[in-house]
């Protein structure tokens, strides 16, 4: 669909509702760069990394070797403690050595996650290491959470900007409401894969589209997909006709 | 795979695979009365069945009303603890100081009870995310303290009303991600009751749940019906589709293999919008796939019709972004457009009930 694959060093958006796929999708993304012997980093804002390590499970890919990095701010407290920003604290661990629990929020202090110290964090591991795939999961989480004392849209223009000048490929996941219209930040990427979700009477029904794609030709039709043990795959179909059994 | 957690709702299990995932917090989101606290009751029911300590937090009905509630099933809850976080009478003279609920209400067994806690004449009792989340923390420490047991579920009912009494602005989105840790942190299965109050903003709970289970509710001439689905499950497959659902005596009871009427019999259509968006989804797939057909043979006659292709894209396009009316409309004129290039009628015909084109100009 996308003629080849993205151009790499670029951001992307991956967009659709909860429950579509998106992280699933992203995964597949990070785990294709593994094979390849590619050093890769996955970061979590939405769910603990143990869950995302269950969950990935039953695909059985090998993701021993993906770096996952916990940026799940910690239960807020409401007494004054002492607050520790992620950059100065977290470092990613291999997805073979992450344990099974979650990890807890310590007694006197907490980690609070914002857009400046995880930015800086990154700047600081791209320094140490050349990362050629990231996965943000999600951007909706980083613009809800760590985000309270910027201004959204610019802050997340900032954000991928930093993101382009490392010279990663990365994908960011992205929300979207049942209904209505798109969040900014699918403006500001360079292409926007979008998963769709519809109900009707035998089941949910997926289908993938790819929004934008800048710099590159891409197929215009919306194409169906499945979950499967084998993750995420679109049934581009022999010819170049649209789908049926819609 | 790992255990499951029962959900206690018959039928709902197989819909899982089993059951939830442990130590996980979900969603179970629906219209006013289309059974969410039933169903968490069923949840804790089950838990109590198997011996599990559970706790209700409830903030939208008094513990007395749903003990009654609850008697009308015939369930004994006698056993579950209840957390009774419903906010006083604010109280308007500024004599009464306000306090914490946090700082003076206890868990009580669902058998002790009795009538509505009365305001006091000097204080009245605030809720705040803060004061819940110490009650349920203090809790959790008290249980493991005297009988070594951890809580293995619990139900918050409902977050919707935390959300609208005990937090206000943007700050929501941010106590709302810091509760949903703490439930991650207390290593229990969570069950939290939801309202969708809008449709084109993302809500902070649906999407950092793991799981959302969603209740229907639709009229259907002057009968209600009901219908269960599970629009997310993290890390399991899952049975996806619509699938009817009861509330009798025995609670709820769901069918997986009785799936929701949406070709009802009647074609009386009075109420109920999502039954009526169901009836336009698949008129505009019925539509779309017979005009696809119809493009496919006309490949084989070898007509051009790439620009009716490219009319149907921009339809299944609309079709995507759930503007049906928009989809049904561009997916009628490619069908006349179509069926004027091939000057004759397919051989499938469509549908029975295809709507007549009001006005398609091709």
């Amino acid at each position: 669909m996308l003629h080849g694959g993205l151009i790499a060093g670029r951001p992307y958006i991956v967009s659709g509702p909860p429950g579509s796929g998106k992280t699933i999708l992203a995964m597949q993304f990070l785990r294709e760069g593994l094979e390849g012997g590619e050093h890769c980093l996955f970061v979590a804002l939405e769910e603990p990394p143990n869950e995302v390590k269950v969950n990935m499970r039953a695909f059985r890919w090998n993701l021993d070797d993906l770096e996952i990095l916990d940026a799940n701010s910690d239960i807020r407290r409401f007494e004054p403690t002492p607050i520790l920003e992620i950059s100065t604290e977290t470092e990613p661990i291999k997805m073979r050595e992450l344990e099974e629990r979650i990890r807890k929020t310590p007694d006197f202090e907490s980690h609070e996650v914002t857009v400046h110290s995880l930015q800086q964090l990154l700047k600081k591991l791209f320094l140490r290491r050349k990362y050629h795939r990231v996965v943000i999961d999600s951007v909706t989480a980083l613009k809800y959470f760590c985000m309270r004392e910027f201004e959204e849209t610019v802050t997340m223009q900032s954000f991928m900007r930093f993101l382009t000048e490392a010279g990663v490929t990365s994908i960011l996941s992205l929300e979207l409401p049942d209904s209505g219209e798109a969040p900014s930040e699918a403006f500001l990427a360079r292409g926007e894969i979008r998963l769709h979700k519809l109900r009707d009477e035998s089941g949910i029904k997926r289908f993938i589209s790819v929004e934008k794609y800048k710099g590159s030709s891409h197929e215009e039709f919306v194409f169906p997909f499945d979950i499967t043990n084998a993750g995420v795959r679109v049934h581009v179909g022999a010819t170049a006709s649209p789908p049926s059994g819609l | 795979m790992g255990d499951r957690v029962n959900t206690g709702v018959e039928g709902l299990d197989a819909m899982l695979k089993g059951g939830f995932l442990p130590a996980r917090p979900y969603v179970v989101s629906g219209p006013t009365g289309s059974g969410k606290t039933i169903l968490a009751m069923h949840f804790l029911l089950e838990g109590l069945r198997q011996g599990e300590p559970c706790l209700l937090v409830t903030m939208d009905e008094p513990p007395s009303e749903i003990k009654a509630n609850m008697a009308v099933l015939g369930w004994s809850l006698g056993r579950l603890k209840i957390l009774d976080a419903t906010p006083d009478v604010r109280a308007h003279k500024r004599v009464r100081s306000v306090i914490d609920v946090g700082t003076t209400m206890d868990v009580r067994d669902m058998e002790d009870v009795n009538g509505m806690r009365q305001p006091s004449q000097i204080h009245a009792l605030e809720v705040s995310v803060h004061s819940v989340q110490k009650m349920i923390k203090q809790e959790f420490a008290q249980r493991l303290e005297q009988t070594s047991q951890r809580y293995k579920r619990i139900v918050i009912d409902s977050l919707t009303a935390l959300k609208m009494f005990s937090m206000q602005g943007e700050d929501s989105r941010i106590l709302i991600q810091s509760f949903m840790r703490f439930l991650a942190e207390l290593e229990a299965t969570s069950l939290i009751v939801a309202e969708h109050l809008r449709r084109d903003t993302i809500e902070t709970e649906f999407f950092l749940s793991r799981g959302e289970i969603r209740l229907h509710k639709w009229l259907d001439g002057n009968v209600i019906r009901r219908a269960l689905s599970i629009e997310k499950f993290r890390g399991s497959s899952f049975d996806d589709r619509i699938c009817a659902m009861t509330i009798g005596n025995a609670g709820i009871v769901v069918f997986p293999n009785a799936q929701a009427a949406f070709r009802g019999t009647s074609s009386e259509l009075r109420v109920g919008e999502s039954f009526l968006e169901s009836r336009i989804i698949e008129e505009v797939s019925n539509l779309l796939d017979s005009v696809l057909r119809q493009i496919d043979e006309a490949h084989r006659r070898q007509l051009p019709v790439k620009d009716i292709e490219v009319a149907v894209s921009r339809a299944m396009v609309h079709f995507q972004r759930r503007h049906y009316q928009k989809a049904l409309k561009a997916a009628l004129a490619c069908d006349a457009q179509i069926k004027q290039r091939m000057g004759e009628l397919p051989p499938p015909p469509p549908p029975a009930s295809l709507p007549k084109p009001p006005g398609v100009g091709g």
